[in-house]
């Protein structure tokens, strides 16, 4: 019985069965003028981006306001007409879960039916898609700060690297924020690929400065007691502390620290920051000790082009989002990949070659305040931002931020150089 | 010195922790020879229970705690009555994976109710501290170690002088010449998921409470706990509280001492250190600390 | 004598023959055929890419249910050694660049060996405390894997380019017969013959005197001491066994992927072969499979289809209260609770009763 429904199963099958599924790489390869040929992804009207995003699980916290920026900048573009004006965008998004393993599976998933990937969170789960998207011949943005990303052609990074961060916060230390050389800098980091980003800057800034950082402290994410950390940096006798660490994990450090009144100055990494912070029981402590390193201005300054647009397309299409780092940083990632669509649109070529020809071909994008401009082209030759804004925790303000330094750059920073992953 | 004693009493405070949940382990284990991997999962929706009660319901904060404990505690009875009772005679692998199936459907319902973010709870401790001739102590730890000595004060009196106290000693020593006496033994099992959940939630709220606030990964802690039970001695309740905080001590210390002492071991050794100790306690005394030897039988 | 009926066992070595009737060797014969043709039937990236995963995952649970489903010991380490398979791979396959025939077989047997270097010390303790032991172990893993920068990158991670040919075949891009193959196509062809091999080694492994010791001492140990098994022994064994297997598991995944971070050897994936091994039925090598598919294939359907699941929240800003992963986990805890009630055999107790149905047919009762 069973024998017999193999052997149709198996006949169907071989009646079925019609060979290879290689050499599929989009065929489109429309002429340098005139409307861009259907593709893969790309149906003569519609223009559709994959998104890779946690949105589920521990890391969610970041994936959806960050999966929410995308999805403002694209419905602010669309109801201006879209892509030059005529191109309307639309997302696919997948929940990886941040898992390497589950990512490469949601990006064989869609790829076949988007041009590009808009946003890929997190280091792992960019490296485990980089070598298909390197076959695949596709190009994706990674919403992480990594400096790995600058050189890597398949790749669209925007804002200044997490390094460039911790060395202009060094730059500022020194020159302006009471430090000197023989200061006690210190560095607690969490124990992972975001951590050890932190640590090369801190390591580049005090071979610049010529200091030594007098204790690395590393932490596992999801520690409920910081004690012992805090300890060993109090013993240590730090007088400033780079914080490298996601908002769950920074607010119960700075809460131990409060609480075995260790004040010493804290610089920290932009993602450490959330706005509960600024309306907790630790706010009073955070505004005497606490730096915060990112970029732009503060949130709903409107005199900055950039951030009045993200407020209004907030207002419009994200209402009941809440200002978030995570969410600007979305928003980015979407205005540095519609640039690479209107680019590819004018070659008028939409399939992949032409996507990552687009990418070379771009010049500067400008972010209009929100982020520096950032000087794509050909991997080898682009050059990221290198401007900063550290900012005070001020629960008056919106996002509970006041900007101390706007958008400044170190000498250290303009000389850090750039290499591939791996 | 000032720092040794600073990180003892960070270890103590740590140690509280792990000894309530690790006490909420032996107690199922003790009457039911279960090892209850949903405890972490129980201790995250007392913590939840608790925010809710606290900032929801704007309830008073010590209200709050008795309200989660008791949900939790309900929680805990109901999931033995409709399903582990179906599991009696069962061997001990099953039932162990079943309260593992347990910590998958809790985690993704709570999410799905209170969401990612993370919460302050509205409570009176914060990060107030007080000093003590140069030693600072947090007021949440020490409300922390000042309820487990009460708890367990409490646990004591109970199992010794009150008569389901009783019938829980005695199911757990020989269930069915309890059963033969007249003790319920359905009701022995319920009591004990209902205490277990109760520590359980009452710990989280411990850790909610203070500066961080809560996060969903504030399960994990009980993955920690579990070399407290062992180095205790699985079936002892004084065990549990000693290897709590021994693990608890041992943790704070390493932390405290890695760059000095533990630099070799590689960064951030002390995560692992209550794991190597279980091992070590394993290898020499393979009941733990407290527990009794067991006679095997073919 | 007339044609003895097909369910006719005539003596005890014909009991245990490694497949019974003509009728199931034909069955394996298809159920090959079917492996071999399905990669050209679904081109489709995706789902082969969840079959290959799936695989994998059948891989390291064959060997799971060696060491739990028929020796009785419960293991929450598999992580660990998974882990050390696809380090060795990156080390062997991708640093030394060593062939595929060298970097597998080594693969296994540096797991066999770590196997062997932990089994003594963890086997030494009995039910409960050899599953917290081995948790113990995935702790202590992680924490060398973060620290061993050398092979394993450390928190950065380690891409792992490792060779696929053999001979003169590359699996990257199969040709044959002038059609080209992808290198999801090739890879879900050399994972699945694999599975293959494994399952007929264990199946082998099991039916013999090792295999029937195994299960004397998962019945009764001491009993099994008594009538000269040597248990220490062959728990040892079984260890190794599932160790070298696991290593293998995680080899495949790394040499797939091409990229793995310490991450990824955490508990819950310790968890989720313990939970393929039960929903497939423990002690039974096609159960394995069946878990492995079942585990594997049920979150993709639901990713895949969540759109028409009410109350599934499948994008930002859309409808619904849970997640597509959320309801994944949920249904997963569930199913784990249902298959211990109702049916502790696991899946393979399920095929088994339509079998005895069919067997007996039509007098099945």
């Amino acid at each position: 019985m069973r024998g017999m429904i193999t052997l149709a199963v198996a006949a169907a099958l071989l009646v079925a069965a019609c060979g290879g599924a290689g050499d599929k790489s989009g065929g489109a390869s429309g002429g340098t003028a005139g409307a861009p040929q259907s593709t893969a992804g790309f149906d003569g009207t519609t223009i559709k981006l994959g998104v890779l995003s946690p949105l589920s699980g521990p890391v969610a916290v970041i994936g959806l306001p960050l999966t929410a920026g995308n999805k403002i900048w694209f419905d602010a573009l669309n109801a201006k007409g879209g892509v030059a004006g005529k191109y309307k965008v639309e997302l696919v998004q997948e929940d990886t879960q941040y898992k390497p393993d589950v990512t490469v599976q949601q990006y064989n998933k869609i790829k076949g039916n988007v041009v590009a990937f808009t946003q890929v969170l997190g280091t792992a789960p960019t490296l485990a898609v980089l070598p298909q998207l390197k076959t695949d011949k596709v190009l994706a943005a990674p919403a992480s700060l990594d400096a790995f990303w600058v050189r890597e052609p398949n790749l669209l990074p925007v804002g200044a690297p997490y390094q460039i961060q911790v060395i202009n916060s060094i730059d500022y230390y020194l020159t302006e924020g009471g430090g000197t050389k023989d200061s006690k800098i210190c560095n607690m980091i969490q124990d992972d690929v975001y951590g050890e980003a932190g640590l090369a800057g801190l390591t580049f800034a005090a071979q610049k400065y010529g200091f030594s950082i007098a204790t690395t402290q590393r932490y596992k994410t999801g520690t409920e007691n910081f004690a012992g950390q805090i300890q060993a940096l109090a013993g240590a006798g730090c007088q400033m502390v780079f914080l490298t660490a996601t908002p769950s994990d920074a607010g119960k450090i700075w809460g131990t620290a409060a609480q075995a009144r260790f004040a010493p100055k804290w610089y920290a990494q932009s993602p450490a920051y959330a706005a509960a912070l600024a309306k907790s029981p630790l706010t009073p402590y955070l505004q005497q000790t606490t730096l915060i390193v990112a970029e732009g201005t503060e949130w709903g300054d409107e005199k900055v082009p950039g951030m009045k647009g993200m407020v209004d397309g907030m207002a419009k299409f994200g209402p009941g989002q809440q200002p978030d780092y995570y969410l600007a940083f979305g928003y980015n990632q979407g205005r540095a990949m519609t640039a690479v669509l209107e680019k590819a649109v004018q070659l008028g070529n939409l399939s992949r070659d032409g996507i990552l020809e687009a990418s070379k071909q771009l010049g500067t994008v400008s972010f209009e305040g929100l982020s520096g401009d950032y000087q794509y082209g050909p991997a080898e030759t682009r050059n990221p931002p290198r401007v900063n804004t550290l900012f005070a925790v001020d629960p008056s303000k919106p996002f509970g931020l006041k900007s101390v330094k706007v958008n400044f750059t170190s000498d250290a920073a303009k000389s850090f150089e750039f290499q591939k992953a791996g | 010195m000032t720092v040794f004693l600073q990180n003892c009493f960070a270890g103590l405070a740590l140690g509280s922790t792990y000894a309530l949940v690790a006490l909420g382990f032996v107690v199922i284990f003790k009457s039911t020879g279960v090892i209850n991997f949903a405890q972490g999962g129980l201790l995250a929706l007392g913590a939840y229970l608790g925010y809710t009660f606290s900032n929801n319901l704007l309830l008073g904060f010590g209200v709050a705690i008795v309200l989660a404990c008791v949900t939790a505690g309900v929680v805990g009875a109901g999931f033995e009555r409709i399903v582990l009772r179906r599991m009696v005679g069962q061997p001990p692998f099953a039932v162990i994976m079943i309260t593992i199936g347990l910590l998958f459907v809790l985690e993704p319902l709570i999410t799905a109710v209170w969401g990612f973010d993370n919460k302050q709870v509205r409570n009176p401790w914060n990060i107030q501290t007080v000093e003590v001739g140069g030693l600072v102590f947090g007021v949440r730890d020490l409300w922390t170690i000042g309820l487990t000595a009460a708890v367990v004060a409490g646990f004591f009196v109970f199992f010794r002088y009150s008569s389901l106290g009783l019938a829980m000693r005695v199911t757990a020593f020989d269930p069915e010449a309890a059963l033969a006496q007249g003790i319920s033994a359905k009701r022995v099992y319920a009591v004990s998921w209902a205490i277990a959940a109760a520590l359980a939630a009452l710990a989280g709220i411990a850790m909610a409470a203070g500066p961080g606030g809560l996060s969903p990964s504030i399960g994990f802690i009980a993955l920690a706990a579990f070399p407290a039970m062992i180095v205790g001695g699985m079936d002892s309740p004084a065990g549990a509280v000693l290897g709590g905080l021994v693990i608890g001590l041992a943790e704070a210390l390493t932390r405290g001492y890695q760059d000095q002492l533990f630099s070799w071991a590689g960064d951030n050794v002390s995560v692992i250190v209550p794991y190597l100790l279980m091992i070590v306690i394993l290898l020499i005394r393979p009941y733990g600390l407290l527990g009794t030897k067991d006679v095997r039988r073919v | 004598m007339g044609k003895a009926h097909r369910n006719l066992v005539r003596d005890y070595k014909q009991d245990l023959r490694l497949f019974g009737s003509p009728m199931a060797k034909a069955g394996l014969a298809l159920m090959l055929g079917v492996l071999l043709l399905l990669p050209m039937v679904i081109q489709d990236d995706f789902w082969l890419s969840v079959l290959i995963y799936v695989g994998i995952t059948a891989v390291g649970a064959i060997g799971l249910n060696l060491l739990t489903g028929y020796c009785g010991q419960i293991s929450l380490g598999h992580a660990f050694f998974i882990g050390a398979g696809a380090y060795i791979t990156g080390w062997f396959g991708g640093k030394l660049g060593l062939p595929l025939v060298l970097w597998l077989p080594l693969a296994a047997i540096t797991g066999g060996l770590l196997g062997a270097v932990v089994g003594p010390f963890a086997l030494r303790l009995r039910g409960h405390y050899l599953a917290i032991v081995t948790l113990g172990l995935v702790f202590i893993g992680e924490h060398i894997w973060r620290n061993f920068k050398g092979l394993t990158g450390g928190n950065s991670g380690t891409s792992i380019n490792a060779d696929l040919s053999l001979g003169p075949l590359d699996l990257n891009r199969v040709e044959l017969a002038g059609e080209v193959y992808s290198r999801n196509q090739g890879y879900f062809w050399l994972v699945w013959a694999l599975v293959a091999v494994i399952a007929l080694l264990v199946k082998n492994l099991v039916r013999t005197r090792p295999g029937r010791a195994l299960q004397a001492v998962r019945d009764r140990d001491q009993a099994a001491e008594v009538i000269g098994v040597r248990a220490g022994r062959y728990k040892i064994g079984a260890f190794v066994v599932s160790s070298a297997i696991a290593s293998v598991a995680g080899a495949l995944f790394g040499a797939y992927q091409q990229f793995v971070s310490p991450d990824e050897w955490n508990l819950l994936l310790s968890i989720q072969y313990i939970a393929i091994v039960i929903v497939g039925g423990l002690g039974t090598v096609f159960g394995s499979i069946l878990g492995a598919v079942f585990v594997g294939a049920l979150p993709a359907l639901i990713d895949r289809f969540g759109d028409a699941i009410p109350g599934v929240q499948t994008s930002v800003g859309g409808e619904g209260f849970i997640s597509v992963f959320a309801l994944n986990q949920a249904i997963f805890g569930v199913l784990i609770v249902i298959f211990l009630v109702f049916e502790p055999r696991g899946l393979a107790g399920i095929w088994l009763r339509i079998k005895a149905y069919f067997k007996s047919w039509p007098f099945s009762y």
